[in-house]
């Protein structure tokens, strides 16, 4: 496959993975406009900029401890993390990145992703704050829904080649990286309140992860319980294990690249992810160390990925 | 649909009525077809054709100051019709014109016999900005300089005629299947009932066309498609063709060439090219050759091209045979190689460097249209009877300034097809560009990218000047 066309790939499912994922987040923090306290609302915005490792616009606060500033910092918030042009995180410029990769890439991937995708993004193109803020969590529910719709779409019709591992790939470290930062933020933002438990319910939710708990550990919330399923259940496919797993079974099906030692780092760090969680995690005494050492892994495996497949020397290259 | 206020003009020549309401033989069915319609039904249809196109990204991007626009080429849904008769005589005329341009193109990189024996004069060919030195003695693979053109025709109460022969990157193929996808699914008993001839092999023929150029015959080249990138307007159809053929869409930066040989950058490593359908313009290939600030190509191509290392296609150089000077002289050209009749006319071409035509050109430019040689999509141009005395003086002084950068043409009242405006039929005009590929023989799909000009009256089909595309019928009726 061509290394540019892979290179493609996989950044079209890193964007798409990140607007699907804060759709989720915002879908939730909307719905907590309508019935929660002001302390949990500010808390979840804090947390969803912590994970998106952004400051909020110049001139928002959180300090205001009253309703009407909450919402109206919420709607400032949510347009800025929903369609600000500059934000090159925000939903909209997720889904206009991913889609753009898509386009370019659109002999790469199906007929049928590419009009999914194409659907969605004629939706949204001309959206503003204004025009979704009666029923903001509809806006979120169906941005989120036609990215899994496009999942789903590739998983029934894309061909099982290279550029199928490229965007898997693409897809499990963006997802990796997403939930560490998340969980990371939950663990320090949850230190800094009275209320130990304040939080961890949505990290459930925003990991489709509520029915999996109460199956597994009942109706009461324990924080370490939630932490343990988001970090190490294999069987919940958000979880940091089965993301880390499955960058490193895609990596696997890839065989090797021609940048051979970053290709050699690739597979270890990969496997050092998953390792971490496999055997360190249960005797972890500080979650969000390992966590970080985890972060870093992840981090560092994408740019060995790309060394071994896309900005390798081509001296080392063999001749085909 | 509506033909009662259908505006027939007998001075020209109408696609689809020989007469005020009476339908050519070949469009009879569809005529009546197209009467018995529902004006809601047809406009429903037009909405749908436009949406899909929308839906399937089929689009050419303009770019503005600051930021970038992705616009979709206004497609009337109502077909231009073609008996496959007057296609048979259509396709015996192009392939009889690439066999010439294909000979043109091997003698002025050869002995030149044609200038020799007088029949162009050697200043008009090595005065053309497209004759590339860097051509003069190489020999390409099976003698096929041209392996894809798109020919634009148009025709008149006399006739078919060549209006231009494009045989550097021309486009608008991906236009000619998409129509017909979007057409087909709105119009499927109509089209069924017409017995329309298919187009969807195009991309077969073409890769089959590729791959005949393989260098040394090597089997199952490995087929590139290179492109100047997401930014030129024709880049969805770089993205469609590459998926047709099969072959990877390449960026300059995608290729280098190592001993002589070019290979691509793969995940698992470099991968020889055999073949290039190339979409970047012959200024822009190979920098060590043409334009040293070339971004767009790859340093050393034309090497390998000339060790017959890699097949480029279309071959560096063949823009002299598309000059609009040396157009001039392709009917002496077919007689000269063939020894035949051309069977498609020209449009009666003035070259202004000669200066009776300048004389002419000058007394009439209220009549003619006037054509900078080195200019293309309509651009540069003036069309007389539609321009404004202060034009016509302001183009005059250009025109005199370097008589040798234009010429001229009688304004030819290019035929019309009935197009939907406002939910009735309107008369528009049109013009048509089949795409001819030759590899080991000739092959031309049924069917051609119908480009209509839009606005009332105006000749101009240019997308970028307001055109728009139809679907082109040949029915066996």
């Amino acid at each position: 496959m061509l290394a540019r066309s892979a290179q493609g790939v996989y950044w079209m499912a890193r964007y798409l993975a990140r607007a699907g994922y804060l759709s989720r987040l915002l879908e939730l923090q909307v719905q907590f406009l309508v019935d929660r306290s002001v302390e949990e609302i500010h808390f979840g915005w804090k947390r969803i900029y912590r994970c998106m490792k952004r400051l909020p616009p110049p001139g928002e606060q959180f300090l205001p401890e009253a309703d009407e500033f909450a919402l109206a910092d919420s709607f400032t918030l949510a347009d800025d993390l929903t369609f600000e042009r500059s934000n090159p995180d925000s939903v909209w410029s997720a889904i206009a990145s991913g889609r753009e990769n898509a386009r370019q890439m659109r002999h790469c991937i199906s007929g049928e992703m590419w009009t999914c995708l194409n659907a969605a993004w004629l939706r949204i193109r001309d959206l503003e704050a204004v025009d979704i803020w009666r029923t903001p969590e509809v806006f979120y529910a169906q941005t989120r829904s036609e990215i899994h719709n496009f999942v789903g779409v590739a998983d029934a019709t894309m061909y099982r080649g290279a550029a199928w591992r490229f965007m898997r790939l693409g897809r499990a470290i963006e997802r990796a990286q997403l939930a560490v930062s998340l969980l990371l933020a939950q663990i320090d933002l949850s230190r800094q309140t009275e209320r130990r438990t304040l939080g961890w319910a949505s990290m459930l939710r925003t990991h489709h992860a509520l029915e999996a708990y109460g199956r597994v550990h009942g109706i009461e919330m324990k924080p370490d319980r939630v932490l343990d399923l988001l970090v190490a259940d294999p069987s919940l496919p958000g979880s940091v294990l089965a993301t880390v797993q499955a960058a490193a079974t895609e990596l696997g099906g890839l065989g090797g690249g021609p940048g051979v030692e970053a290709d050699a780092a690739a597979r270890r760090l990969a496997g050092r992810a998953e390792a971490l969680i496999l055997y360190d995690w249960p005797e972890a005494s500080a979650p969000e160390e390992l966590l970080e050492r985890v972060d870093r892994s992840a981090r560092d495996l994408h740019d060995a990925v790309l060394g071994a497949f896309v900005d390798y020397a081509i001296e080392d290259s063999p001749l085909r | 649909m509506d033909f009662s206020l259908y505006d027939f003009d007998p001075a020209i020549y109408d696609e689809m009525f020989v007469g005020e309401g009476e339908p050519r033989d070949h469009c009879r069915a569809v005529v009546e077809a197209l009467r018995e319609l529902p004006d809601d039904d047809l406009n429903t249809i037009q909405e749908r054709v436009t949406r899909s196109f929308s839906q399937e990204g089929i689009t050419f991007t303009v770019y503005g100051d600051e930021e970038a626009e992705e616009r979709i080429i206004p497609i009337d849904c109502v077909p231009r019709l073609l008996a496959l008769a007057e296609w048979r005589e259509l396709e015996a005329g192009l392939v009889q014109r690439i066999r010439t341009l294909n000979l043109f193109l091997a003698d002025v990189y050869g002995d030149c016999r044609v200038v020799r024996d007088g029949v162009i004069p050697a200043d008009v060919i090595l005065g053309c900005p497209q004759y590339r030195l860097a051509m003069r003695g190489v020999n390409v693979p099976n003698d096929v300089w041209v392996t894809i053109c798109g020919t634009d025709i148009v025709r008149t109460h006399e006739g078919f005629m060549v209006l231009e022969d494009n045989l550097r990157v021309p486009s608008g193929v991906s236009y000619m299947i998409a129509n017909r996808k979007a057409v087909k699914a709105g119009l499927r008993r109509l089209y069924r009932r017409s017995r329309v001839q298919d187009v969807e092999q195009y991309g077969s023929l073409l890769r089959q066309t590729l791959c005949e150029l393989s260098p040394g015959g090597r089997p199952d080249p490995c087929l590139a498609l290179l492109t100047p990138g997401t930014y030129n307007s024709a880049f969805y159809e770089h993205m469609f063709l590459a998926h047709e053929i099969g072959a990877e869409l390449v960026e300059g930066q995608d290729l280098l060439v190592n001993d002589g040989f070019v290979y691509m950058r793969t995940t698992s490593g470099l991968r020889r090219v055999d073949v290039i359908y190339r979409r970047v313009d012959d200024d822009f290939l190979d920098p060590l050759v043409f334009r040293e600030d070339s971004l767009l190509g790859v340093p050393g191509l034309m090497n390998a091209f000339k060790r017959g290392n890699v097949a480029l296609a279309n071959a560096p150089g063949t823009g002299v045979a598309d000059d609009k000077s040396v157009y001039a002289y392709v009917p002496d050209m077919v007689r000269y190689y063939l020894g035949e009749e051309p069977l498609l006319q020209n449009v009666d071409t003035r070259l202004c460097r000669r200066p009776e035509d300048l004389e002419y050109t000058l007394d009439n430019l209220e009549r003619l249209v006037v054509k900078r040689v080195g200019e293309s999509g309509g651009y540069g141009m003036l069309v007389g009877p539609h321009s404004t005395p202060e034009e016509r003086d302001e183009y005059a002084k250009t025109l005199r300034a370097d008589p040798a950068d234009f010429i001229s043409q009688p304004t030819l009242a290019l035929s019309r097809s009935p197009c939907l405006i406002d939910g009735h039929a309107e008369p528009r005009h049109v013009d048509l560009r089949p795409f001819v590929l030759t590899g080991n023989e000739t092959r031309i799909v049924p069917g051609a990218f119908c480009r209509v000009a839009l606005r009332r009256g105006s000749l101009v089909v240019n997308s970028s000047q307001g055109g728009g595309g139809k679907d082109l019928w040949v029915v066996d009726l």
